[in-house]
């Protein structure tokens, strides 16, 4: 059943994708972008990945579609017809592609405990964090000295986050001509 | 029962996104968007109670219902003012 | 309990199909609107009940009933906004069928 979820998740997925390429009103593909990313944190959470699916949900549905439509406002809503051809960066694409999927089929399966990443570096962080950081929760070490750097990003985001519900509200400063009119 | 609702609900997510692929006007494909997301929201929960933790999955769900908001709220608000909020319509001139 | 667990399901199930059906086949984006009003408020809240009744006592009543809660608040007001934002985009409601 699991699996099946999966499948007709990815499904939906594949076709928001297409969608969205085929568009081009791109106030349309900002639309498919925010359900191509719920779709996305979906699968995340059908995978037991539950903190990635916070993360992307907040980030996908939230902040981007905010930022994208700002950006819309700037450049307008329809898109323009390209200048070059679309071969070059197709067969960049194309040999990235590759060589990711060929990257893929060394990479361990999913959920094994052989797995690379639950032999090396979870046991030294959980015996050895005291002795390096000095902090007895082995979670705050973690987070605020081994990864400070992705937790000093995930601070930017949420800074941005925070910008963009500002900016929904309307708050703003008052300019000086206006303070002076409504007086 | 679980896994029959479950079903259900990726049917409908399904039949909303052929709405939101189809168009034909900006407002439907929010429409189809906004009624995506709840689908979502029911179908994470409900998915909670199928695999037997919906501790986890209440919480996503509830993210998901705040987050879809924000977002289908700044849509509406481009689509109706054309931007964000960025310029200010010119303020009417006050009564004497 | 399992019995009124499953009926409210079975409702809200069929509330989501019949809307999500209608999504897909009404003829203009207001009697869409329609359409999505059953999904999110009958089929939603059907559904949630339904959980709730298996859910019993606890923490996990309260998550869902605030579930309900943000469900009930925002989709109405998602909706009006959408159909208020349509109507200013100069979009007008068929008000009879095409001749």
């Amino acid at each position: 059943m699991v699996e099946a979820v999966n499948i007709v998740l990815l499904g939906l997925l594949v076709i928001t994708a297409v969608a969205a390429i085929r568009l081009h009103d791109l106030f349309a593909v900002v639309m498919m972008f925010g359900i191509y990313s719920l779709l996305a944190a979906t699968v995340f959470v059908v995978l037991d990945a539950v903190d990635v699916a916070f993360t992307e949900a907040a980030v996908g549905v939230g902040i981007s579609t905010i930022l994208m439509l700002t950006t819309l406002g700037l450049v307008g809503r329809w898109e323009r017809r390209p200048v070059h051809r679309p071969f070059l960066p197709l067969l960049v694409v194309v040999v990235t592609g590759a060589a990711l999927i060929y990257g893929t089929l060394d990479m361990p399966h999913f959920g094994d405990p052989d797995a690379p990443v639950h032999q090396h570096v979870a046991p030294r962080y959980l015996e050895q964090s005291p002795d390096e950081i000095g902090i007895p929760n082995v979670v705050t070490g973690v987070l605020a000295s081994y990864r400070g750097y992705d937790t000093l990003g995930e601070l930017t985001v949420i800074f941005t986050a925070g910008v963009g519900v500002l900016a929904l509200l309307g708050i703003r400063r008052r300019r000086q001509d206006e303070a002076t009119r409504e007086r | 029962m679980l896994i029959l609702v479950v079903t259900v609900l990726l049917g409908t997510m399904g039949l909303a996104l052929i709405r939101a692929v189809r168009g034909p006007t900006v407002y439907d494909r929010i429409l189809a968007a906004n009624a995506f997301t709840t689908k979502t929201i029911v179908m994470v929960t409900t998915f909670g109670f199928m695999v037997g933790e919906p501790g986890l999955y209440l919480d996503i769900a509830l993210m998901y219902a705040l987050i879809g908001f924000i977002g289908t709220v700044a849509v509406l608000k481009v689509s109706e003012f054309g931007n964000l909020g960025q310029t200010r319509p010119e303020l009417p001139p006050k009564p004497k | 309990m399992e019995i009124a667990s499953a009926i409210l399901l079975l409702i809200g199930a069929l509330a989501m199909l019949v809307g999500g059906i209608g999504i897909l086949r009404m003829p203009d984006l207001f009697t869409r609107l329609h359409a999505v009003g059953i999904t999110d408020t009958l089929g939603a809240a059907a559904i949630l009940l339904g959980l709730a009744f298996i859910a019993g006592w606890g923490l996990l009543l309260v998550k869902l009933f605030l579930i309900l809660a943000v469900l009930l608040l925002l989709n109405p007001t998602a909706s009006h906004a959408l159909g208020r934002a349509a109507v200013h985009g100069a979009r007008r409601p068929w008000l009879s069928a095409p001749k």
